[in-house]
């Protein structure tokens, strides 16, 4: 297991330490934008510096993934002491780590940024802080929606067919949303009902442990598929 | 060189770092005081003291960083994990709620709804996974490195003891910060000091049982991490609850506040001691 860490680090250092880059993106955002755009709050540049940074953040964690889908390579890792379990437990575990450090570099920044203003005599300025720990969650189901497509299909293939099973998704939804368009009212207070102010927190909890269990359960199901999906790369 | 001695020369080492950097925090005081920028870089520095001072010890006496138990290892130990997370939010639970009960306030608890209780150990369990990466800089030091080289020299239970006194005395800037500042008296300072010194000690038997059984110092960042914040949630659901504003629990009651601590201190010692006959007749 130590090799495989030691594989990543080496081979993907500059992506990992790259988090910490993301996570200065609310302050670029307000250092840059702040001139351009006089009349924006300073907590709304940096939630959008902050968006940003999450997304650019995403896109270098999917890169980690580049360079994988080769077949000789899915032979051979199956093949070691670790088998692909290994692998992919060590490619979860990396990008989960990444997601932390992102949220941590982000966390000092804002926590930084609010004592630096606080000594200018700027009062207004609160944290953001609770935005990126919700946000990072939502990072961490994405991926765990992503990984499985990239090795399943490889990782030109694997975005396609994610898009296109998104498509489907929001089509069957939408299809259920106008074939029920009587009964909308009813949904909506069902929905009223459920996420009322008393259900909230407990439903943003569960939510964010679900998020944990997803990821856990999409290595799961990556394991399971990434033999598949070696069958298919190089082709 | 004996391999005591140099046990004994590295955590000289490690030691003289750690409260160079306490000695540095002391002498920021006034800066700390005056800026919140300094406040929050010197804070910052310093929560990861005992991770550096490692890290420099290592470099200092050319050990390598071959053992710093920084291996996950969660095959196999998620029952670790899982106690990690569990026993500081059932200790702290009692600390905070068995001095009401027993004094005879169980009317104060109307915040305990099972729908709050079972909402906020979900979210510290979820933000146990993501937010607690900060405390690997003490976790790092005090069980990855101090410990390691303390337990030849001072035996189990000497390691659990003193190792828990020096972890409490880190934390004597902190407690004394306010009083230094002109906020409280000196005997509150003293007695938030002792106080803390006695729950770390107690505490730092069951981090350490963690990392000696799962080769990691994973489980104990995240069993710190419980122990931090489930303070401020159970003290939260106290507060949403009916407590009239002169209240106060009798003297007595604050040592039932320490016995759940002291209890798990005891019971995790043993284990160690246990743990450690069975590898003695094994070797």
């Amino acid at each position: 297991m130590t090799g495989l860490v030691y594989k990543e680090w080496k081979q993907n250092r500059w992506l990992i330490l790259s988090m910490i880059l993301c996570g200065f993106a609310p302050l670029l955002v307000l250092l840059l934008m702040r001139g351009e755009i006089p009349d924006a709050s300073d907590a709304a540049l940096r939630i959008v510096g902050m968006i940003a940074g999450f997304l650019a953040a995403g896109a270098l964690q999917m890169l980690v993934l580049r360079g994988d889908d080769r077949k000789l390579w899915g032979y051979w890792i199956t093949a070691t002491a670790d088998g692909c379990k290994g692998f992919l437990r060590v490619k979860y575990e990396m990008i989960f780590a990444m997601t932390v450090l992102l949220l941590f570099t982000l966390q000092c920044a804002d926590r930084g940024y609010c004592a630096a203003a606080a000594d200018m005599g700027m009062t207004e300025v609160g944290e953001i802080s609770g935005i990126a720990v919700l946000l990072c969650f939502l990072q961490i189901l994405l991926r765990a929606i992503d990984i499985p497509f990239v090795y399943r299909f490889g990782s030109r293939r694997g975005s396609l067919v994610k898009m296109i099973c998104m498509i489907v998704l929001v089509i069957i939804l939408l299809a259920l949303l106008i074939l029920n368009a009587d009964r909308l009212d009813t949904v909506i207070d069902t929905c009223n009902k459920v996420f009322s102010v008393q259900n909230s927190s407990l439903i943003l909890s569960v939510g964010l442990v679900g998020c944990l269990a997803l990821y856990y359960l999409s290595y799961r199901i990556t394991c399971r598929l990434y033999l598949k999906g070696v069958e298919q790369y190089d082709r | 060189m004996t391999a005591k001695k140099e046990n004994a020369k590295r955590l000289v080492i490690y030691l003289l770092i750690v409260f160079a950097f306490m000695l540095l925090f002391i002498l920021c005081a006034k800066p700390m005081h005056d800026s919140n920028t300094a406040n929050n870089v010197i804070c910052m520095i310093y929560s990861f003291s005992p991770a550096l001072a490692s890290l420099i010890t290592r470099v200092v006496t050319k050990e390598g960083f071959r053992d710093m138990k920084l291996h996950l290892h969660v095959a196999g130990n998620i029952r670790y994990y899982l106690l990690a997370f569990i026993l500081p939010l059932i200790c702290l639970s009692a600390m905070f709620l068995l001095p009401v009960i027993i004094s005879g306030h169980a009317d104060w608890l109307g915040g305990f709804t099972f729908s709050n209780v079972l909402s906020n150990a979900l979210l510290l369990f979820a933000l146990s996974a993501v937010q607690s990466i900060g405390l690997l800089g003490e976790e790092l030091g005090w069980r990855g490195y101090m410990n390691q080289n303390m337990e030849p020299l001072a035996g189990t239970p000497g390691t659990c003891l003193i190792g828990g006194i020096v972890w409490g005395l880190w934390h004597l800037p902190m407690d004394i910060g306010g009083y230094l500042n002109g906020n409280g008296t000196l005997s509150e300072a003293l007695g938030m000091t002792l106080g803390r010194l006695v729950m770390l000690t107690c505490f730092g038997a069951f981090l350490m049982w963690l990392t000696k059984k799962t080769d990691s110092v994973f489980p104990a960042v995240i069993a710190h991490f419980m122990y931090n914040e489930s303070q401020g949630a159970v003290a939260e659901l106290l507060n949403q609850g009916n407590i009239p504003e002169d209240a106060s629990l009798p003297l007595w009651t604050d040592a039932v506040r320490y016995a759940p601590m002291l209890l798990t201190a005891v019971i995790f010692t043993v284990l160690l001691l246990h743990d450690q006959n069975k590898a003695r007749k094994t070797a």
